[in-house]
Order: C-alpha cells, then structure tokens, then sequence
C-alpha cells in the first residue's frame, strides 16, 4: 500500500510538470539528478534548420539546451531528424541555419580539457582487424597528447563495461551485447563530458537492452557525464532520462520536453512501477500526437 | 571421437580436386589408347611425362626464364598498383583523370602493342616485364582503389571526431579495411603477370639463353614434338596454380583473424 501511496503521489506532480514546449521555457528546466546547483549549458542549440542537398529538410527550428549533467533522450519517428540533430551536436554535420555552442562557445572548444565529447555509434563500429583493446585504445592514439597511463585507462575503460576478460578477443568473437560494449568503452576511454548515444542499443535482444541501459545509467552517475541519447523505444527513454524530447517527422522538429522526475540511481523495479507506466503513457500520448503532426505535414 | 577423413574440409579441398584430375587423366590415357590417336596430333598423358623428364633441363631453364619476367612484372605491378591507388584516393580529381587510362591499359591487346614494345626497348627480359606489367597492374589498381574508398563512413566519422591526421587515417583505417580487397586483386594480378609473360614471349620469340616457356611451345609445334610442347604448357598452367595458392595463402595469413573470407568458422 505503502508502494502505491508513493507511487500515486509522483504521478500527480509528474502530470503537473509535464509540460508543453510551446508555453515554457525550455532553458531553463532543471532535471532532476539530485544536485541543486545551477547547471550550466554543455549544448545550446538555437532554431537549427538541416536541409540536405537534395532539398530534403532533415529538421526544422530546433531549440533545445543541454544542460551538465542531464540524461536528455531525443525520442520519435522515423525521419524526425533527432539522429540529424545528434549529429549536429557531435560536429558531425553542419546546420544549415540557426546556431548552436558547446559549451558557450565555439566548436573549436569540443577537445579541451572538460569539454571532450564521445559519440556511440547505432552500430558498434568497431574496426574488425583490430583486438578489443585495440579498437578502444584509438581514441587515445589519434590524440597527440595523451595525460596518464594509456594502458592503464584503456583498461579501466574495459573494466567498466566488463569486458577485461575479452581485450584479446577480435570483434568478430563477441556478441552484439558485447561489441556494444566495446564501442561504449571506446568512448569512455577518452573520459567524456558530454556523450552522444545515437541508438545504441536498437538491435539488440531486450535482455541485453536492458542490460546495457543500466550499465549506462550506472557510468553516467558514477562519471558525471551528460548524455545525449537517442531512442525510438519509449520505455528506454523514461527509464534512463532526466528528460525525453519529443521530435514529430515532415520536417523533423522538436514538439515536447517532458521531465521524468524520478530520483537516481534507478533500479529495474522502477520499470514494474505505476509511475514508470504513467510516464510512458505521458510519454507514448506526446509521441502519437507527434506522429500525427507528422503525417499531416504541419509546423 | 576422430572426425572422418571425409568430413575434414582441408582434407577434402586437397583431395577432391586430384581426384578429379586423376579420372581425367586416367581417361584421356584410355581414349587416345583406344582410338590410337597419334602423337602429334594428342600425345596420351604418360607420353607428356616422358616428354617432361626427358627435357627437363631444358624446360626448367625456360621455366626459370619465364617465371623471372613473371615474378619481376608481379611485383612492379603490385607496387606501382598501390602508388597508383593511394595517388587517387588522394583526390577525387586526380582519380577522374587517371582511372580511365589504366582501364585503357587493360583493354588494349597486348599482343598489338607487344612488338611497338619490343622495339622500343632494348634488352628483352624488361621488354617482356614491361608488356606483363601493362596485363597485370590493372586488377591491383582498380581493386586497391575500391577497397582504400570502401570506409565504414561511421568509423571514418569517428577519425573525424577524434581529429585524426590524413596519414592515420590512412594507416590506420584505409589500408587495413583495403586489405580483403588488396588480396583479391593480388589473386587475379598473379595468373595475369604469368599470362603477359608467356603472351609477350611468343610474340617476341626470343631464343637461345632467353629462351621462355613460350619459345618452347612454339619450337615443339614447329618441330612436331608435340609431348614436349604440352609438357611446357603442363608447366605454364602449373605455375599458375601455384602462383594462385600462393596468393590466397598469402590472403588467409593476413585476414585470418578478422576477414570473412579467411575466417574458419563452425556451424
């Protein structure tokens, strides 16, 4: 009874904050991650348009800040352009109009010491002629000043996705579990402030979804990070966010910003919870709201 | 419990195809042994072999002729291949302007532009590594090319992201994912440089020291020894098989560990 009191009770305060982009200011939400402290921006991203050359507009008007420390899914249909705007927020593509910064600044600040940025592929893409430890090591040797113990870093960033016993093992010996694994340790290994997830765990069974979203969950609270993920499953998104986007397709925009206010660390009973359910309600009614936009065609 | 002999795949990959030679062998022996086919027109299998033993010091001599052309115009086509790849990967324009040149050095004939070859070079042996080269060299240049700009575009991204150098990039992306596609290239070059050699030595039908395989070939016809003439062409077409298992053992070596191709997997 007691379960279910608590329960209830969130779910009131939940519909209250839910809220709609239209009427407020984004900016300035505060995600619920434990620390009070004013937070500063890590993207801020302003009325970003991407139109591709063969006059296909990938997303339109995107306004969206990123604040340190967040958890933030982008979630929504297919072509709704939230792997676009990833992309765009990775340096991975240009906007076509509008501004965005890193930190406050330029793009040439992404690099710096406090301001590394790591990208998880939809695809482990890992190199297959290389070991594991190979292919995490990369970043590091890409990088012409490396601070610490390469070896060393390289193997905590495999002792992090509990992958140490398979350093010697070629791509191609893992599973799709663990080669996603390796690919999140890859991206660890360059100790990351800001890491972009662009679907990583699409094609993988439940169970090791499931998995991989707590491993993630538990990094991300351990390290600091901020986290910029993008999902197509609902449940994924209100499991792991401090904050869903909601994004509607023709042309790809940003519609709601839902806070998921959960206490951290969560735990897989909060998947069995009444307010797990009713987020993912709150969540899944935005996402066929902005389904529907998209097949009409309206802004 | 031990695996049959016959479900052992490399057991089977050796076996299989001798067998098959063995029966065609066999029956060709019994053909022109029935039909009493004379020997200048189908010499019967052991006659080759006789043939073979009997000149051997000859056809080795002219083995050993046709295979230095053939190893000199393999490896200067692969080297000079690989220049060529990694000058047009370089940019696309400089590949736009090149790329239909080296196709039109594989389509030219070279048993037309053999003789033009052989005038203007002087010393036979470079003339004849120079018409395999112009056979060769296209399979390493269109295949290198393709698998150099054949990138995982994520993991090319990535490099991006990271900042890598062009020459990481290079090293460290490009030339170990062109690798399969290298090899392949290597397997079709190989037979392509034996080929050009023996071509370009029938055209210039050198004799004497530098007499090749291909000489012996025609003197054999000339003169009507036509055991000997299959016993160089047994040799010709063995060196190529040679030439071949060689190169995809080279393939196996370096893919082992990765490739699909040269990976022993289980089902």
């Amino acid at each position: 009874m007691t379960m279910i009191r608590e329960f209830s009770g969130t779910t009131m305060d939940t519909t209250e904050r839910v809220s709609n982009r239209e009427d407020v200011d984004v900016s300035n939400k505060v995600a619920p991650t434990g620390d009070k402290r004013p937070r500063r921006p890590v993207i801020q991203a302003r009325n970003v348009d991407k139109v591709y050359g063969n006059g296909t507009t990938a997303l339109k008007d995107a306004t969206i800040d990123i604040k340190q420390g967040e958890f933030v899914s982008l979630l929504g249909p297919s072509g709704c352009g939230k792997s676009t705007l990833l992309r765009i927020m990775a340096g991975l593509g240009e906007a076509s109009r509008g501004t965005i910064k890193w930190w406050e600044q330029d793009y040439d600040v992404v690099g710096e010491k406090g301001r590394k940025l790591a990208f998880v592929f939809q695809n482990a893409t890992l190199m297959p002629w290389a070991k594991v430890r190979g292919n995490v090591r990369l970043p590091l040797d890409l990088e012409k000043y490396v601070a610490g113990d390469v070896d060393k870093r390289v193997e905590q960033a495999l002792d992090m996705v509990g992958l140490s016993r398979f350093a010697d093992a070629y791509p191609r010996e893992l599973s799709g579990g663990m080669q996603m694994r390796a690919s999140i340790a890859r991206a660890l290994v360059t100790q990351p402030n800001l890491l972009l997830m662009d679907e990583p765990f699409g094609a993988l069974d439940e169970m090791t979804r499931n998995k991989l979203n707590d491993d993630v969950l538990r990094l991300w609270q351990e390290n600091g990070w901020t986290i910029v993920f993008v999902t197509h499953s609902v449940y994924e998104a209100v499991y792991l966010s401090s904050r869903v986007v909601v994004m509607a397709a023709r042309p790809g925009r940003i519609v709601e910003d839902i806070i998921i206010d959960e206490p951290f660390p969560r735990h897989p009973d909060f998947r069995v919870s009444q307010s797990f359910a009713q987020y993912c309600k709150q969540v899944s009614f935005a996402l066929e709201k902005a389904s529907a936009m998209g097949q009409e065609g309206k802004v | 419990m031990k695996t049959p002999l016959i479900k052992n795949q490399g057991f089977v990959q050796i076996a299989a195809p001798i067998a098959v030679g063995v029966v065609f062998l066999l029956l060709w022996e019994l053909i022109v042994r029935a039909l009493g086919i004379a020997p200048y027109i189908l010499p019967d299998p052991v006659a080759i072999f006789e043939a073979l033993v009997d000149n051997w010091g000859v056809l080795f001599h002219a083995l050993w002729v046709t295979l230095t052309v053939t190893f000199f115009a393999f490896a200067i086509s692969v080297v000079l291949g690989v220049a060529c790849s990694l000058l047009f990967i370089q940019s696309k324009w400089i590949e736009v302007s090149f790329f239909p040149y080296a196709i039109l050095m594989q389509v030219t004939p070279i048993v037309a532009i053999a003789p033009l070859i052989i005038i203007w070079i002087n010393d036979t042996t470079w003339a004849l590594v120079v018409c395999a080269v112009i056979m060769a060299i296209f399979p390493v240049i269109s295949n290198t090319t393709l698998g150099l700009r054949s990138v995982d575009p994520n993991l090319l991204n990535m490099f991006r992201m990271y900042r890598a150098s062009r020459w990481q990039e290079l090293v460290r992306l490009r030339i170990p994912g062109a690798l399969p596609y290298f090899f392949g290239g290597l397997r079709i070059s190989s037979g392509l440089a034996l080929i050009g050699a023996v071509v370009a030595e029938f055209v210039a039908g050198t004799g004497g020291a530098k007499a090749g395989l291909a000489y012996m070939i025609l003197q054999s016809s000339y003169n009507l020894q036509i055991p000997k003439m299959f016993a160089a062409l047994f040799l010709i077409t063995a060196t190529g098989i040679l030439l071949f298992a060689l190169m995809v053992w080279l393939s196996n070596l370096a893919l082992r560990n990765w490739h699909d191709s040269a990976v022993k997997t289980e089902n």
